[in-house]
């Protein structure tokens, strides 16, 4: 029983990780038409500045006080975004969608060598922060209670994102400018001011991503790549563009992905890309993807 | 350790000639500078170029970066001679093997074919080499592979090879290496979990591990197999299901960051708690890529190769003076893979030398590689020695318990803990049939193990 438990919560917490990459992912793509390839890396950006920062200042603050740097970690990430977004990715909105492919996968690269530059190939790690908290007992297992705080900061951070995309007047421009950006242009609305704002938030839900995963893990070369593959099924089955299809692709995917590995785990893979390829038989655009 | 227990595992080890502890290395304080004979004949003053294919980015740096410093350290020193017989500086080229299969061929020929070098050496994967080494013997380019040590190569790649050595130990005596350490430390152990990468290296660990554990303790059961994919960071869910399986041991395979992500979480999973864990590669990275948080007493494999600490500084002064030289140059301890590189561009050298004083002036690649055929060289590691057959490198194999250390800031081995264990007694001897002569097992030293090796009574 007690394994169930914690399955579930295992499935929870890397659901939560997921929805936030996968909402940024969606976020960036619904109002800018941009398909992010350098996603992944503004993950790993976030991972590696919050496991660096609570690196350098861990000995001088008491272990409650580092809580701050996962948000320190993911605001960093939102300034790299929106300093990348008119410099990099605006000269690119009148050309093909190749040509955006090609410069955000450009800037993948260019971000995973950054990311080596600066702090080299060795891990960094911040497991302080899960330790400080301490443990539960789950029927006898133990279970880090920094794992299931996270899975409520995912929570709140999907009811935020919800509040703010439906329930705030910035929202509804966003909402406009993603639905007809030259309508919403000729009604006087800034687009630049929105791209960039949009993006802006995109980055720092992925650098938030990172931010939460690093004290459990570690803070490793190649971790924004392998994780982008997976954002994709996860966008794939919810719909890109659809933040409700990040919430519930997410979950989707990571309670396959756990039911997986617990019972069959030849089939892990292959069940993901399985069901993200029924679902694009049955609806192309997603299960909450608007028509084309 | 008691004695008594202690007495038990020595008489264990003997069927293998292993070595518990810190002993091991029978002959010791060999030196290594001999008098270098003066060059005989012209030799050009050009340099010789090197070509070295490595993992220069993503997770697996942490095993190239280290090897690519072994080289470069080899490269610095030998240039400061003066060069390869005195008058032939060493200029390298490096690529990255992030690149990928493909890139890593079209590279090789690029390096043989425009830059024209006359060595290449580096590689760390297992997918990698079976695709350069047929390659290499095509061009006909000298090459010492550092690692990328997968029975595949020479079993079926490259059967017959010619210009394709390796100097690293073959693939599965890692696997065998951690069944031996495990069943030394931990006789009591029957019910196995193996969590592994999904790809051709834990899929030769699990099988060699499975195979030896089952020969050496009585009514082994494995009752959990996981297989995350190369490059999985969250192993929660994988250790979830181990707990749920109730073993006594967990063998893994999992390397480089992915291994830094789960001993973290499965810490926290109180997993280490519950079982004994034996590793292949926990300390085959950098030395200082895992934390004083890694627990005690883990069988922290090192690719059944080198770790910096053994063989002892007092016993074999050759180790000792390299980790010097290496953490001097670099500002940090060197890896199995470091030794492999660094002692692969001495092998070079030493054959270069040898071949030189035969023939006389530069040689060419046909005397050099009768050099290097059944060539020994002492390396930091202890004894290298390449076998003419296969052209494979054969050092004795080493593994240990985890142990934090004053003094680092990293774990490292319990010197008590060390098993030795001479590398004859656990590889497949030269000619025994491989793959498809005669038997379908994945490797050589399977089918050798399944009709040699003796089984345990309970």
């Amino acid at each position: 029983m007690e394994i169930v438990a914690l399955q579930v919560l295992n499935s929870l917490f890397y659901a939560a990780v997921l929805f936030l990459i996968a909402a940024g992912l969606s976020l960036i793509f619904g109002v800018m038409g941009i398909v992010n390839m350098a996603h992944g890396m503004f993950y790993a950006l976030g991972a590696y500045v919050t496991a660096w920062s609570v690196g350098v200042a861990g000995s001088a603050l008491p272990p409650a006080a580092l809580f701050i740097f996962l948000l320190l970690g993911a605001m960093a990430v939102a300034l790299v975004g929106l300093v990348i977004e008119p410099t990099l990715i605006r000269p690119f909105y009148r050309r093909p969608e190749e040509y955006q492919l090609l410069v955000t996968f450009g800037l993948l690269l260019v971000l995973e060598d950054v990311i080596r530059l600066i702090w080299g190939g060795t891990p960094i790690t911040a497991s302080g922060l899960v330790d400080s908290l301490g443990l539960v007992r789950i029927g006898g297992l133990p279970y880090p209670i920094y794992n299931m705080l996270m899975i409520g900061v995912g929570v709140i951070a999907a009811a935020a994102i919800w509040a703010f995309v439906y329930r705030t007047k910035f929202g509804v421009l966003l909402r406009a400018t993603a639905q007809d950006r030259r309508m919403a242009a000729a009604l006087g609305i800034d687009i630049g001011r929105i791209y960039i704002l949009a993006f802006g938030l995109g980055c720092f839900m992925a650098g938030l991503a990172g931010a939460i995963v690093v004290p459990t893990q570690a803070a490793v070369l190649g971790m924004g790549v392998e994780v982008l593959v997976i954002s994709f099924v996860v966008v794939v089955i919810g719909g890109l563009g659809s933040l409700e299809g990040a919430l519930v692709g997410a979950l989707i995917v990571s309670a396959l992905r756990t039911i997986t590995i617990q019972f069959w785990e030849e089939i892990e893979l292959a069940a993901l890309y399985l069901i993200a390829a029924i679902v694009l038989l049955i609806r192309p655009t997603g299960l909450f993807g608007k028509k084309a | 350790m008691d004695k008594e227990k202690l007495e038990v595992r020595r008489g264990f080890l003997k069927q293998f000639g292993a070595t518990l502890g810190a002993a091991g290395l029978g002959a010791a304080g060999v030196g290594t500078a001999h008098a270098q004979a003066k060059p005989k004949g012209n030799i050009p003053d050009r340099p010789v170029k090197v070509g070295h294919i490595t993992f220069l980015t993503g997770p697996a740096e942490l095993l190239g970066g280290p090897g690519q410093r072994g080289h470069i350290l080899a490269q610095e020193e030998i240039n400061a001679q003066g060069g390869l017989l005195g008058k032939r500086k060493i200029e390298t080229i490096f690529a990255d093997e992030a690149a990928g299969t493909d890139a890593n061929v079209k590279e090789l020929r690029r390096m043989k074919l425009s830059e024209n070098i006359g060595l290449f050496t580096g590689v760390i994967s297992s997918g990698n080499t079976p695709a350069l080494g047929p390659v290499a013997e095509e061009l006909k380019v000298l090459t010492l592979f550092n690692d990328g040590c997968t029975d595949f190569l020479f079993d079926k790649a490259v059967p017959k090879p010619k210009y394709t050595f390796r100097v690293t130990n073959i693939q599965s005596a890692d696997g065998v290496t951690a069944a031996i350490g495990a069943a030394t430390h931990w006789p009591k152990v029957r019910r196995i979990a193996s969590l592994q990468p999904d790809y051709s290296y834990g899929r030769n660990v699990f099988e060699h591990f499975a195979l030896a554990l089952g020969k050496l303790l009585p009514g082994i059961q494995v009752v959990s197999e996981s297989w995350p994919k190369l490059g999985t960071t969250d192993f929660t869910s994988h250790i979830t299901k181990i707990l749920s399986t109730n073993p006594d041991l967990l063998i893994t395979g999992v390397w480089g960051g992915d291994y830094v992500a789960f001993y973290k979480q499965a810490l926290r999973y109180g997993l280490f708690d519950k079982m004994k864990v034996a590793t292949t590669l926990a300390f085959g990275g950098y030395p200082h890529a895992i934390g004083k948080d890694h627990p005690e007493g883990v069988l922290a494999g090192v690719h059944a190769n080198y770790h910096f600490l053994y063989p002892s500084a007092e016993r074999w002064p050759l180790n000792k003076s390299f980790v010097e030289r290496y953490y001097k140059r670099f500002k940090e301890y060197p890896s199995f893979e470091s030794d492999g590189a660094y002692i692969a561009l001495y092998l070079y050298k030493q054959a270069v030398e040898k071949a030189n004083q035969l023939v006389g002036g530069w040689p060419d690649d046909e005397a050099i590689i009768a050099m290097l055929e059944g060539a020994g060289i002492d390396s930091p590691a202890g004894y290298l020695y390449i076998r003419a057959d296969n052209h494979q490198g054969y050092k004795d194999a080493v593994t240990g318990l985890s142990k934090n250390l004053p003094g680092y800031d990293f774990p490292v081995w319990d010197s008590n803990s060390i098993v030795s264990i001479p590398i004859r007694s656990i590889t497949a001897p030269p000619n025994w049939p491989k793959p498809g002569q005669g038997h379908n097992e994945s490797t050589a030293a399977a089918d050798w193990i399944k009709k040699t090796w003796p089984s345990a009574k309970a």
